[in-house]
This record gives C-alpha cells, structure tokens and sequence, in this order.
C-alpha cells in the first residue's frame, strides 16, 4: 500500500497534473479569498471553505482520472494485481495519493489563516471543523472517483463521469425545492453531500455528519475493490 | 513446484483453455508452446493470480493461488506479455517501485537491484526515463522487474518478443542461467527458442495440451517417420522413379527447384530402415550424383499439423500425452 502511494504521489509530479491541480485549485481560491476576506474585511472563513467545496467538484476528477483508467492503459494493472498485495490495500493506497495531493492545496490555505490573525481574530472551533469537515467532503469525493476510474481505461471518459456524478449530487440539493413532500426532503437531506457540510462550516461538528462522509468514502473504497476483483473473473 | 489441474477458463460463451493439467518440479525450464490464441497467456494468467479459473485448480509451491494469493504470489516473478512499465518513471525508480511493491526483504536492496541489473544489461540505461527507451530495453527492464525479490518460479510470457537477433541470443542466456537456480516457465510461438532454452514442452493448442515431451523427442516422435531433404543432379522423372525403387523409402514428394539442371525432392522413409546408404549406391551407379542431402527440420506448423490430426484419434493421444 505504502509503495502505491508513494508512487501515484510522485506521478502526479512526474505528469503536468499535479501542478495544473494544485494551480487551478490555488488561483480560484486566492483569488476568493481576496475577494470575500481581504475586500470585505472578515475573519470569518466559513464561506471560504464552503467555496472549497464547489470547487472540488471540478478538481478532484482531475485528480482522480488516472488512478486506474492510466493502470489499464499500460497493462500495469498486471504488476500491481499479481504483487503480493491484497486489492484493497492497492485501492486504499491510490486513494490515499489523491488525498494527500489534495493535503497539499489545504497546506497553502493556512497562509489565509496567518493572514487572518494578523489582522483579526480567527474562530478557533470553527476553523478547525471546517478542517476536518472539508477533509471528509474530499474522501467522499476521491472514492467515488477511484470508482469511475476503475471502470474504464480511458481517462478522459473517467474524468467526464466524475464531473457528471459530482455536478449531479450538487444539482440534487436543488431539486426538492418548491415541494413541500417532507418525507422527500428529509430523504435528500440524507443523502445530500452539500447540506450536510453547512452544519459542519458554522462549527457543529456532529458525529453523524461526519459518519455520513466516512461511510461514502468506506462504501466507494469497497465498491471499488469489487470491480477490481471482478475484473479477474470476466 | 507447480501443480495445475483441470483449469478451464471461459470467457463468456468462448472457451480460452479447457481442463489443462500439468506438473513442473523445482528447478524445470519449460516451454510453452502454441500458436497465437492457444491459451498461453491465459493459462500465464491464472497460474500468476491475474486471472481466475472458471474451474480447477493452480498451485505454487504447494499454495493455491486463490485460497492465499499472497503467499503465492511472494514465489512468483511474472513478466507478462506486454511488460508492465510506466512511462513516466526512470529505470532505477520503478525497480525501486516494484522491490517495495514485492514487499522484498533481502538484506542490501542496493546490492540486489545492481545484480539484475547486470545479469540483463540495463545498467547504461538505469537513469534513463522507460518513455525513451527502446523495445529491447523495456523488455530487459521488464524482466528484471520479474526477478525482483528473487522468486523461485519465474512466468515469462514471450520474453524475446521484440528483440534483435543479437538480444534474442544474450536474453536466451540469461533464462539458461536463471534456470539453474529456480523453476522457469516461458511461452513462445517459436520452436528454435524451446529447443534452446527449455528441457521440457508443453504444446498447447486450442487450449488443450496436446504434447507434453523434451524438446528433442517432440519433433522425430511427432513425425513418426524420417524426412530428409535431397538435391540430386539429374532429370526429375527418372530420379524420382529411382528413388521410388529403394527399399524403405515410403514417399518421394517434388520440391521447388533451387539450382540448375538438379531436382529437390522430399523423401519420407521408414522410421526403422536408415536408407542415405542405399539411396547414395543406387543414385551414383545411375550417375546421378547426390548435391545435398539433409533432415528436413519440422517446422512449428507441421508439430501442430501433425500433433492436432492424431488428437482426432484417441488412441493416439495416449501415446503423445506421455
């Protein structure tokens, strides 16, 4: 597991992509944060990070479309599935790589915070949910790109269906507007992956918020490992 | 060291191998041999844990590949037809790469990796990004990746595939060499190399094994009869009633003419009458005398050939299956 990560880590810098991730995702947030904080004045980051959100949308399938689309491609599949290493730690391995790229953009965001207290007073509790929060948010994501990715050989198509899936669970929090049906919007309540994080970005960190994220992630990582070991049996 | 029985594999409704059954031991070089779409691969790729049988069973060095794909897996060093290289990463970090990913424990990795290096000649490129080196190289450097960890069965599928004549050769020497310490299996479309490298074949057709013999018995017992190639300076006719009248001889069959004023023949004889002696009398007191003569070498089509047209009679399976 530990040498897959390390080696999708290193290829994300051995390829343009990590560095067209980590610039595209940068240049949107700081200027965001130009313009929301250090315009407007405020310490108050929850809006920022609720923008870090929208954001990953159109990122993490970036980050997400080579996992295994690029390994079928080569036929490196071969090496990693007749290595003694069980699917799982290859799948968690990989997923861990994309979450550690995206560590990378969440390191630079603590220069906000620097810039923040030197002019204001940050809250503490908030900032730190927000932390965690947005790190669960990704996991969600990742692992439900790890699964396109798993699905095809063709990056771009992989990369095309992360953004499809991605736009279309923001698009469902949307569609229960104008319907007064509670027990639908209670249901899209479940299992919206925007929603939720509002509780979270005002400071309530709770536990079947962060549950809901951890079991996506848990659920896809699974999901994944699955369609890898079916592919042995076809 | 390797037990494999009855593996049948299907893909949908197309069969890729159907109840393959062989034993290697310790220390066995063996042949693979069949044509292009014969099921080498596949069987390759069950016997490593890539693939699952639909049914039957593989084992490494007594393990089930299924049951505990991890600790089989440790014994095995695959390189599969198109060796698993990435691109993007130099020789020296994907060999790190994969010495990790084996999750080798030998006492210097340095020491280790150096040694493969030079046993397949990679070392002038070890710094080099795998993108930009040529076919041959990337297939050293994807067998090297197979002897990573010091396996004790090695699966090559094709390893000379791509190579020059000159890296055919040195590559061939290497799996000699190898083999003197571990179990090797390699799949080849090509009979020369069998008859180089391996002590022992395994012919495999429509995936059924059809032989199962040392190299140099599969040609003389699949042939059954003797065939010698002559060029004999005289009139096509008249030699070839000439050869007809010797005894032993079953068969004359005309071949291309190669020179002037001489005849090319293909003589079938009795597998128990040596008749070069008779043939030579009989043709020099007719005057006319014998250019060439030479055993006509079975080619890989004719084993097939003739190996597939006796597996139609069931009596005969018996005696090539051994």
């Amino acid at each position: 597991m530990l040498a897959i990560l390390k080696r999708d880590l290193r290829g994300y810098f051995t390829s343009p992509i990590g560095y067209v991730f980590i610039a595209a995702f940068l240049a949107v947030l700081n200027s965001y944060f130009y313009i929301n904080n250090i315009l407007q004045a405020t310490s108050d980051i929850a809006s920022l990070f609720g923008f870090i959100r929208f954001v990953l949308i159109f990122t993490v399938p970036i980050l997400t479309m080579r996992l295994f689309s690029e390994e079928y491609k080569q036929k490196t599949d071969q090496l990693l599935l007749t290595s003694p290493n069980g699917v799982f730690g290859i799948v968690l391995g990989k997923f861990l790589a994309a979450l550690a790229m995206f560590s990378v953009v969440i390191l630079f965001s603590l220069l906000y915070l620097v810039i923040i207290a030197a002019y204001g007073q940050p809250n503490v509790r908030q900032v730190l949910a927000n932390y965690i929060a947005i790190y669960c948010v990704a996991a969600a994501f990742i692992s439900m790109g790890l699964l396109l990715s798993s699905l095809t050989e063709n990056q771009l198509i992989s990369a095309v269906l992360a953004l499809a899936v991605f736009l279309g669970l923001y698009l469902l929090d949307y569609s229960g507007i104008g319907q007064n049906n509670r027990i639908i919007n209670n249901f899209l309540y479940a299992i919206s992956m925007f929603r939720r994080y509002e509780n979270i970005s005002r400071g309530v960190l709770a536990i079947n918020d962060l549950v809901y994220y951890i079991s996506v992630a848990a659920i896809f990582l699974f999901l994944t490992t699955r369609v890898i070991e079916k592919k042995r049996w076809s | 060291m390797i037990e494999v029985s009855h593996l049948t594999k299907v893909y949908g409704d197309k069969r890729g191998i159907t109840d393959i059954s062989f034993t290697i031991n310790e220390g066995e070089i063996v042949g693979f041999l069949g044509p292009n779409g014969a099921g080498k691969t596949t069987t390759m790729n069950i016997i490593t844990g890539y693939l699952s049988a639909t049914s039957g069973t593989a084992k490494v060095g007594g393990i089930d590949v299924l049951e505990d794909p991890i600790a089989a897996k440790k014994n095995i060093g695959y390189l599969p037809e198109h060796p698993p290289l990435y691109l993007d990463m130099k020789v020296s970090e994907y060999l790190n790469f994969v010495y990790e990913l084996k999750n080798a424990d030998l006492p210097s990795r340095k020491n280790h990796i150096a040694e493969i290096c030079e046993l397949v000649g990679i070392e002038e490129v070890y710094q080099r990004v795998i993108k930009n080196l040529s076919k041959g190289y990337r297939q050293r450097v994807g067998l090297a990746q197979a002897l990573i960890g010091n396996p004790t069965v090695l699966i090559l599928d094709e390893p000379t595939v791509g190579l020059d004549p000159r890296q055919i050769v040195e590559i061939r020497n290497v799996i000699k060499e190898l083999g003197k310490r571990r179990t090797v299996i390699l799949s080849t479309h090509i009979l020369p190399e069998v008859e180089a490298i391996c002590e022992r074949v395994l012919v495999i057709n429509k995936g059924v094994i059809i032989a199962d013999d040392e190299p140099q018995n599969l040609a003389g017992k699949v042939a059954g009869e003797h065939k010698l190639a002559v060029r004999i300076a005289g009139p096509k006719k008249n030699v070839s009633q000439l050869l007809r009248s010797i005894d032993g001889i079953r068969e004359v069959t005309p071949l291309a003419d190669r020179e002037k004023g001489a005849s090319d023949f293909l003589v079938e004889s009795h597998p128990a009458i040596d008749v070069r002696k008779p043939m030579f009398n009989t043709l020099a007191k007719a005057g006319y005398p014998i250019l060439m003569m030479r055993p006509h070498d079975m080619s890989l089509e004719d084993i097939f050939i003739s190996l597939t047209e006796e597996t139609a009679d069931p009596d005969d399976l018996k005696g090539v299956h051994q």
